[in-house]
């Protein structure tokens, strides 16, 4: 379970993160929604512990980040919205480099490995090197990466963005995977459309607020549009 | 404290940097310039000296010693054959000086009886001395070289004839020139410590910044400090390496060059070799801990080599300075990372043994250094600015 308590965050003159709560149960899959520039990655790094919040707290099964970031980086597995790879280095020594910066014994390493490499469809690529990688074969590194220490908490900023159909549907099917192993999933999005067909909480923020937040239903009715994607326009448009 | 991580990250920085043929150049490359760029100077500095030696000498009574007319063409001499009154021609100034073989020669020779030749020349004649000399000197190691074989055939060691041989070390401007290359090496190997782990650490630092992993790495489960001790050993490792192939190599170089053509004694003993090592290899740690101090700061790799090509100053530093000034080794100059070195260094090249203590504190300031160096970035890992900006 994902907290976020009232956090703030200011870079200069702009206020980045501007007093956002909100919560993400386990076996549900919870929707960071807003436009570009609205605090989304920011609010995620501060969850994940590389950006420190100027005031409010944010924690994960109980275990506040401004206590034991380290605690709360063994519970959750993160795609950062930088999806950069070592070019010299495998799709399996990725994952292997990974697992056993999460000291994973050499039996568990193997076997996580082994099966991401086949949940994500990475056979192919598994013992090639990074460079040259498409945007899909990225992706896939990258969360394969991230999940390689079974983590109990999921957060993964755009998983979609760039990516083609095919690629765009393994990370759907991953996220639905995820849930059903009553892990707590927090993903980050602009596109409407795509949190709609996946989430079972939206969290809609804009310039640093949370506009609204609830089940897909609950939004509707708060922004009186029957269309998700005009009601996430009319609700980040009244913050504007 | 527990070092799994920094293992983990030494291993994986070490086959990263191993199939990165930039480091890999670096580090190699490097090694193997300096002992060649020494190797072909001492082959032209002895070629110099062969060309200047071609004497011409006049000669009466060739055909009476071809066989050792040949040997002493081989030598560098050319003859030139002519009728006149020696003595009187060398009076004139005609001929610096004239050999003189006379008939009874091969027949003495073949008697193994001693055989004479002349050698007309006017002793008041600065110029041609050294002509004169030289002549002398090699018809005498001809000379020489047939007794040995006579004695040799006899089953006799010409080494009894022998009994003290004297060694001939000039410091003439030549040799000069010889001594000053063979004093670039102890910068060399300096040099060494800071070029060969420079590509791992700048790959592993501004690299990793560079194609955007390095907030992915910094959200696992780990110290900043392990991360960056791991870069760190795999860069001194690359670092260390290139000091041993360096210092081999110059050692093979030497063995190889025939440096007492050029009346230069210099020999590289394994004593010296330990003794280098011994020094150099604390560097190597301050090298790149400095390295991947400079290289968090730079957003790519081309970015990081302007800022390192300033660090590599530091160590030729000692060196430049000492060829101008020359430096008398004093206790507070082990405390200077870098200039205790170059002290060590000429003192063990230079055949003096210096004391344990001074290698001890010269390492530990370099280690301290390093250390230094090692805290500072792993604190830089932690600000946003390094993390996210590209």
């Amino acid at each position: 379970m994902i907290r976020v308590e009232n956090i703030y965050k200011q870079f200069g003159d702009v206020t980045a993160v501007n007093g956002v709560s909100f919560k993400a149960e386990n076996g549900q899959v919870t929707g960071l929604l807003g436009p570009n520039g609205a605090g989304k990655s920011t609010t995620l790094r501060m969850l994940y512990g590389l950006v420190e919040p100027d005031a409010g707290a944010a924690s994960v099964d109980g275990v506040y980040v401004n206590d034991d970031s380290i605690a709360v980086q063994q519970r959750i597995g993160v795609l950062p919205d930088t999806h950069g790879l070592y070019t010299r280095l495998t799709a399996r020594e990725h994952i292997h480099y990974f697992g056993q910066l999460h000291e994973l014994d050499r039996k568990t390493l193997l076997e996580t490995t082994d099966h991401l490499i086949e949940l994500l469809d990475m056979g192919s690529i598994a013992e090639r090197r990074a460079e040259g990688f498409s945007q899909g074969e990225r992706m896939k590194v990258c969360l394969a990466r991230a999940l390689v220490h079974q983590p109990p908490n999921v957060l993964l900023d755009e998983p979609t963005v760039g990516l083609d159909v095919m690629s765009t549907r393994t990370v759907r099917e991953l996220i639905g995977k995820l849930r059903q192993e009553n892990k707590a999933v927090l993903f980050s999005s602009h596109l409407m459309h795509e949190v709609s067909s996946l989430c079972d909480q939206i969290v809609i923020i804009s310039a640093g607020k949370v506009v609204a937040q609830g089940t897909p239903d609950r939004i509707r009715d708060l922004s009186g549009q029957q269309d998700l994607e005009e009601a996430f326009v009319t609700l980040t448009e009244r913050t504007e | 404290m527990n070092f799994a991580a920094a293992g983990t990250v030494f291993k994986k920085e070490l086959t990263d940097g191993i199939r990165d043929r930039r480091a890999v150049m670096t580090a190699m490359v490097f090694p193997i310039l300096g002992p060649a760029m020494i190797y072909f100077m001492f082959n032209a500095l002895i070629d110099l000296r062969k060309d200047l030696e071609e004497i011409e000498v006049a000669v009466i009574g060739r055909e009476h010693a071809p066989a050792m007319i040949d040997w002493l063409t081989q030598h560098n001499v050319t003859f030139k054959d002519v009728t006149e009154d020696p003595k009187q021609a060398v009076r004139d100034k005609i001929h610096d000086m004239v050999l003189v073989i006379p008939a009874g020669f091969q027949h003495r020779f073949a008697q193994s009886r001693s055989a004479v030749v002349e050698l007309v020349n006017d002793g008041s004649r600065t110029d041609a001395r050294n002509a004169v000399g030289q002549i002398r000197n090699l018809i005498t190691s001809y000379g020489r070289q047939i007794g040995a074989f006579r004695l040799v055939s006899r089953g006799v060691s010409p080494e009894i004839t022998q009994a003290v041989i004297v060694q001939n070390i000039e410091v003439a401007s030549k040799q000069q020139i010889a001594a000053r290359i063979l004093n670039v090496i102890p910068m060399y190997i300096v040099l060494a410590a800071f070029v060969c782990g420079m590509g791992l650490a700048v790959d592993s630092t501004a690299g990793e910044r560079e194609r955007a992993t390095l907030e992915a790495l910094l959200i696992n489960p780990v110290r900043r400090t392990q991360i960056v001790i791991g870069k760190w050993l795999a860069a001194s490792l690359f670092a260390a390496v290139g000091i041993l192939l360096t210092l081999f190599l110059c050692f093979f170089t030497l063995k190889k060059v025939p440096l007492e053509e050029i009346g230069l004694s210099f020999t590289l003993g394994w004593g010296q070799i330990v003794g280098m090592l011994a020094a150099v290899f604390p560097l190597a740690f301050m090298a790149t801990g400095l390295q991947l101090l400079l290289g968090i700061f730079a957003k790519s790799f081309k970015d990081a080599q302007s800022y390192i090509g300033v660090l590599v100053l530091i160590p030729v530093l000692p060196g430049i300075i000492g060829t101008l000034y020359p430096i008398q080794g004093k206790a507070w100059m082990n405390l200077v990372p870098a200039l205790g070195q170059h002290i060590l260094l000429m003192d063990v090249v230079g055949g003096k043994a210096p004391a344990i203590w001074n290698f001890v504190v010269s390492g530990i300031t370099a280690l301290l250094v390093a250390l230094v160096c090692v805290k500072l970035t792993a604190y830089l890992f932690r600000r946003e600015r390094i993390i996210f900006s590209r």
